[in-house]
């Protein structure tokens, strides 16, 4: 074989290893984070990697050929490094690095010497590595694992926190669940316990609770009872009179039919307070509530309240007012009756002096008989039955009937007494004829008292779609400021009344508020000392389709 | 013939008045100081009116009218109730029993009872 050709082989063999080993070689530097550059046994840069680039900023083309000390500040140091390496000493110097742009940057040079197999010195690699962000990499490696440990104890924290807190949600569940059966026995001890008679009923409207009251009351047991759908617990006697109020008739009738019928058609309704008369010494008023979650009835509530003492109270108290009535009022008819025959002349005549005299003592005791019914009203007020006949009727043959039973007293006192009838057509209302009178009679009664001769009371009717206002106004007195508030108060009198005149009972706004009020009316005033006083008083207008408030 | 009427009141002063009254009016009076005292009368006397007392001794006026209603003859008799008291529950308790009128004593005087009566029955 010729020797050229071997050579040429040799060459070749050579190139590949060469430039595999240039593989290799970048391949390996570009890994590194560090500044490598490969140079030979003379000085000069014949190879950097990617890390060189950034730091020194000098690209492949700009930096290789060059000598070393081109990198740094300290030339001499530099070109003593090859030498210095060559010779086989361990070389690590702190240098400045000057980078393309001219800055300054301490580093720290390392170097190793590069042979080949035959110990052929081929030159050196030298690694710069940048103090500042070297030091910097560390301690952000550094603090990088702090954060780790950092995050890792705080989770292991947490994770034990989050143990210990699902073990306080366990404790608080007991707990809960604990006081729940607590209150559950407190509700169903209140429930047992309670004066009043309870049932609930649950959404199909079987009876799911009596409490022992109710037990009493209708003479059963729970355990008969319980869990009986409607049809069942009718058949209890006494039961089934509270069944019925429950329940709809028509519904009864309906389902009556259709035996088979979903028990649960039977809705139980919503009721206040119906009296239910078990028998003559048991009377009961009933209330059922729906019991409601979310909106959806999911049963009802029934309360069953004992009234037998009420009714009883009631019962005596009428008979006491009509005793008290009598007792009181018969001394002063026989009175009345006795001064009027006196008066009428039907026991002869009397003179002047004699008439006056029992003039006067008549009325004294007309005042008297007022001031009783005043205080036999508060008393029927007070129990709650004062109103009795309401009836749908005009309110203006009311008034004028009223108006025209003090036309005489009005001229007597020189009153300019003026009624302005409403020109159209009043609608209806609905009330009491008796009470509303009376009602009216206070205010013209308190209109002409308080006013001084020459002065001016005016009476007028308006309405609007919801009701009919009666106003009465008048130039009198008027009602001091500071009294105002008590003026609907029982046995109230202005003072500046008191000194005008003694009498009157102060009983007369009370009741007429009262009456008012039980209309389901509003009544107020605007008063001014020295300047009068001007009364309201307005009831709803009611319709023959409206039903009328209990309370009657 | 005057027309006959039975007074039945307990109250002396009220009674005295009243059949005073009455009798200036040119009517025929009656008078019983009691409930029973009046049911007996008017089964003889046969009065054209009654005007009856409520609170009374023995027998009260409801009681009288109740009886009254047994009798197909008595309960032809019109009754005029002259009453202290005034209670609603009272007035319809005595016009469901068939009263004619309901006058409160106080509210009204002896004159005013005649004109009542001279309604009821004419002079």
């Amino acid at each position: 074989m010729p020797e050229d050709i071997k050579l040429k082989e040799k060459y070749q063999e050579l190139q590949e290893s060469f430039e595999d080993l240039q593989l290799y070689f970048e391949q390996f530097t570009t890994f590194l984070p560090i500044a490598v550059c490969s140079i030979t046994p003379i000085g000069v840069i014949i190879s950097i990697n990617k890390f060189f680039q950034e730091l020194t900023d000098y690209n492949e083309m700009e930096i290789v050929g060059r000598p070393v000390e081109t990198l740094f500040l300290e030339k001499e140091q530099g070109k003593m490094l090859t030498r210095e390496v060559i010779d086989g000493e361990v070389v690590e110097k702190e240098l400045n690095l000057i980078n393309k742009k001219g800055e300054k940057i301490p580093v720290t040079v390392s170097a190793s010497l590069r042979k080949d197999k035959e110990e052929n010195i081929l030159g050196y690699f030298l690694a710069i590595i940048e103090i500042v962000r070297f030091k910097k990499f560390q301690e952000e490696l550094e603090k990088r694992l702090k954060e780790k440990t950092k995050e890792l104890e705080d989770r292991t924290k947490a994770l034990e926190n989050s143990r210990g807190g699902l073990l306080n949600i366990l404790e608080d569940m007991e707990e809960s669940k604990n006081k729940e059966e607590e209150e559950k026995n407190k509700t169903l001890a209140i429930i047992t316990n309670f004066a009043d008679g309870l049932l609930v009923f649950d959404e199909h409207s079987k009876l799911s609770l009596i409490n022992s009251q109710a037990e009493n009351f209708f003479n059963v047991t729970a355990k008969e009872t319980c869990e009986r759908s409607i049809p069942e617990l009718i058949k209890f006697p006494n039961l089934s009179l509270l069944i019925n109020l429950l329940i709809d008739v028509s519904q009864k009738e309906e389902n009556k039919e259709d035996k088979k019928n979903d028990q649960s058609k039977f809705e139980i309704r919503e009721i206040f307070r119906r009296e239910l008369l078990i028998k003559d010494d048991l009377v009961l008023e009933v209330s059922s509530i729906p019991l409601l979650k979310d909106d959806k009835k999911t049963g009802a509530l029934v309360v069953i309240h004992d009234i037998t003492r009420e009714k009883m109270i009631e019962v005596m108290k009428t008979e006491f007012v009509s005793l008290a009535a009598h007792q009181l009022r018969t001394p002063l008819s026989a009175i009345k009756w006795t001064l009027k025959i006196l008066l009428d002349g039907d026991l002869g005549e009397l003179n002047s002096e004699q008439r006056d005299f029992i003039e006067k003592t008549y009325k004294s005791n007309e005042r008297m008989i007022d001031l009783i019914n005043s205080l036999l009203d508060v008393a029927r007020i007070e129990e709650g039955r004062y109103l009795y006949k309401p009836v749908l009727t005009e309110i203006e043959p009311i008034i004028q009937f009223v108006v025209n039973s003090y036309k005489d007293e009005v001229a007597n006192k020189k009153i300019n007494f003026e009624y302005l009838k409403p020109k159209e057509k009043m609608p209806k209302v609905l009330v009491d004829v008796e009470k509303i009178r009376l009602v009216i009679q206070n205010f013209i009664e308190n209109a002409i008292n308080y006013t001084p001769a020459g002065g001016q009371v005016t009476i007028s009717l308006k309405h609007d779609k919801k009701e009919i206002e009666l106003i009465i106004k008048d130039s009198g007195v008027g009602i001091p400021k500071d009294q105002q508030a008590r003026v609907f108060t029982k046995f109230f009198r202005a003072a500046n009344v008191m000194r005008l005149e003694t009498t009157g009972t102060g009983l007369g706004l009370f009741i007429s508020k009262n009456i008012v009020e039980a209309h389901q009316g509003r009544i107020w005033f605007e008063s001014e000392e020295k300047k009068g006083t001007t009364f309201h008083f307005a009831l709803p207008i009611k319709t023959e389709f409206d039903e009328f408030i209990t309370g009657f | 013939m005057a027309k006959k009427i039975l007074l039945i009141e307990d109250e002396e002063i009220l009674l005295n008045l009243l059949d005073k009254k009455l009798q200036e009016a040119g009517y025929d009076v009656t008078v019983a100081r009691d409930g029973q005292e009046g049911l007996e009368t008017m089964k003889s006397s046969r009065p054209d009116l009654i005007l009856l007392d409520i609170v009374m001794p023995k027998m009260g006026g409801f009681e009288v009218m109740e009886e009254m209603n047994k009798d197909e003859q008595l309960k032809k008799i019109p009754v005029v109730i002259v009453s202290n008291s005034g209670q609603p529950v009272e007035i319809d308790r005595a016009k469901a029993l068939g009263a004619k009128d309901w006058l409160i004593k106080t509210e009204f005087d002896p004159q005013e009872v005649i004109e009542k009566v001279i309604k009821q029955i004419g002079k």
